[in-house]
């Protein structure tokens, strides 16, 4: 038998595509949840970069081998051995055990501040900005809290009640607080005119429900992404007052206050600064990946 | 327009007013009183009544900021209590040096930005764009601080060229190279972040007025790539990077306190840190309000101009 092509059962021909012809539906781009975006990439990175710093701090007591503040005989500015991995600081103090310490501070500013301020200013811009008259005096109220760079408000804060972790705490709640509640206040105006929250308000839901329901899910994600914005902040800031003696007291270590003391030795012990300014530029560099990843997958 | 222009300068002034009752009556209530302080430890009940009838810290709160806000408007805020001299010199000392080294900051940053970003797009090679973007990054996650003691250790002790810190002796104008020598660092420091910002912003904007259609049109013609950039990308992209710039000049503000710090600049930073630990009211109270006027005057501004660009703005109530 001779193999004769069956023209019949041919599928019918169809024109070749090489891209969108008009008339075609536009293809929807595919948008993943935030939580896809820390899960890939950028993201990634810069989770498992804080989730490191986040762990060293944790699990200090277990993976220090010295008290923070423990003076140890004849250690004075060693440089770093088997003994003591980071070094020995001028006080006779083992550098990797401060170090370790040190993050809970900043973890502190960075996990408890930052969201504490979040929290308060989102709710305050979310009520406030319901009504008229609210809106105004709370808007003024922020505008004026914007308007103190943060250092101002901590020497400020620290003339009332002293130096320490406290005060930087104060600080940065202080300072987020007008951040969320404009950013709130944004998203509060953009939804009220959604179609959904005017029905809503037709068949008679009362202004809680209505926030509760619709408007708070809604600025979910702006905030997000400032939250990770104003952590990677506030790690400069715990570290600037720290530096400016307004943060924690000696002897407690922070990794702001730890990298004063290393470049103050620099000279003589370069490797004292080494293992704080690793760690915050980690958890720097880590938050801002965090806020990248998520800016870009609102942007899809 | 005029609306919208009057309740903005309202709300401007209402900002101001209230936060000049603040600051007045924040610094009422830090502990420490300036009075001991002046007397000194062994003063008599007598002479510290006496010292302080003579500030007016005896009178009535809405009475010693009345006089305060006379002062103000009339440019005459009288001694200060600690620092020396009258506050308004001491306050216009500082100034100085804190526009001084943050105009050179702004400076930096803009040229910087301008030639880092001309210059990658450009050549358009990987390993210039990659450089760039580790460079912006460390600017970006290193702290200020680590960062200027760096420098003062890379070029003041290691390499001794510059001076570590401080401001010019004989001022800015007589030696303006010796004033160049010791703004230099310091101006670096504060005008690395702002760089960073700029440049990244920049380079982004260029690239996408690059693939708008009247470049490729230009292409078409047989303009080079550089031309276009040079002649026509970069003037479209650079007014938007100068609102971006407007908005870095309060951040390199507040910066400017740290970097005084570690620098030893007499700028106003300084001046607001040895006051408050002075406990010298009439000079800390016109820094704060200073502060406060810089943020809402800057605020006011892009408004004001950012309605002047939106039309929908601008011409309501026009017809």
């Amino acid at each position: 038998m001779t193999s004769t092509p069956d023209l019949e059962s041919r599928e019918p021909l169809t024109p070749l595509r090489e891209g969108p012809l008009p008339g075609d539906p536009t293809p929807e781009p595919t948008r993943h949840g935030l939580a896809h975006a820390l899960r890939h990439g950028r993201g990634l990175v810069g989770v498992v970069l804080v989730g490191i710093v986040v762990a060293l701090g944790l699990l200090a007591p277990l993976l220090a081998p010295y008290s923070p503040t423990e003076q140890i005989r004849d250690a004075n500015l060693l440089s770093p051995s088997w003994q003591h991995w980071l070094g020995t600081d001028a006080l006779n103090r083992d550098l990797l055990s401060r170090t370790l310490y040190a993050v809970r501070a900043d973890l502190m500013v960075v996990f408890v501040a930052v969201p504490v301020g979040a929290v308060i200013g989102a709710l305050l811009g979310l009520v406030t900005s319901w009504w008229a008259w609210t809106d105004v005096i709370a808007q003024r109220l922020f505008d004026v809290m914007l308007a103190f760079p943060a250092l101002i408000l901590g020497i400020l804060v620290a003339a009332f009640v002293g130096p320490g972790l406290v005060t930087v705490g104060v600080v940065i709640v202080a300072i987020e607080i007008p951040v969320f509640g404009r950013l709130v206040r944004t998203s509060v105006r953009t939804v009220r005119e959604m179609p959904f929250v005017e029905a809503a308000q037709v068949v008679g839901a009362r202004p809680g429900w209505v926030m509760r329901r619709h408007i708070w899910p809604h600025t979910l994600e702006p905030l997000t992404v400032q939250l990770a914005v104003s952590m990677s902040v506030a790690v400069f800031i715990e570290g600037a007052m720290s530096f400016l003696g307004l943060g924690v007291r000696p002897p407690a270590p922070s990794l702001g206050s730890l990298i004063q003391d290393g470049v103050r030795l620099m000279y003589e012990a370069p490797y004292v600064a080494l293992g704080p300014l690793v760690l915050v530029v980690a958890l720097v560099l880590g938050l801002l990946l965090i806020s990248q990843a998520l800016t870009e997958a609102r942007r899809v | 327009m005029a609306h919208y222009v009057l309740s903005r300068l309202g709300s401007t002034l209402l900002v101001l007013a209230l936060s000049s009752v603040g600051i007045v009556a924040l610094l009422r209530l830090v502990p420490g009183d300036p009075v001991a302080i002046l007397a000194g430890a062994d003063s008599t009940p007598e002479s510290r009544a006496a010292i302080r009838a003579e500030l007016g810290l005896d009178q009535p709160f809405w009475e010693q900021y009345a006089g305060w806000l006379h002062g103000l408007v009339t440019f005459d805020l009288g001694p200060s209590y600690r620092l020396g001299g009258d506050v308004g010199d001491l306050v216009a000392a500082g100034a100085l040096n804190t526009v001084v080294l943050t105009a050179a900051a702004l400076l930096l940053a803009s040229v910087g930005a301008l030639l880092a970003s001309v210059l990658a797009v450009l050549l358009d090679r990987p390993w210039l764009t990659a450089l760039l973007s580790a460079g912006n990054t460390v600017a970006v996650a290193v702290p200020t601080f680590a960062i200027s003691l760096l420098l003062v250790l890379a070029f003041a002790v290691y390499l001794p060229v510059l001076p570590a810190g401080g401001a010019p002796p004989d001022g800015f104008a007589s030696r303006p190279d010796l004033a160049v020598q010791y703004l230099l660092l310091p101006a670096i420091a504060l005008a690395l972040p702002a760089w960073a910002t700029l440049t990244r912003f920049l380079t982004e904007a260029l690239y996408t007025q690059l693939r708008a259609p009247y470049v490729t049109t230009a292409r078409a013609l047989g303009i080079p790539r550089r031309r276009i950039v040079l002649t026509q990308a970069l003037p479209n992209a650079l007014p938007s990077a100068v609102t971006v710039l407007g908005l870095q000049v309060g951040t390199l503000l507040g910066g400017a306190i740290l970097i005084e710090a570690v620098f030893a600049w007499p700028g106003l930073g300084r001046l607001v840190e040895q006051g408050i630990s002075a406990r010298d009211y009439p000079v800390v109270q016109v820094l704060l309000l200073l502060s406060v006027a810089v943020f809402v005057l800057t605020q006011l501004a892009s408004d004001l101009i950012h309605a002047w660009l939106d039309p929908r703005i601008r011409l309501k109530g026009a017809h």
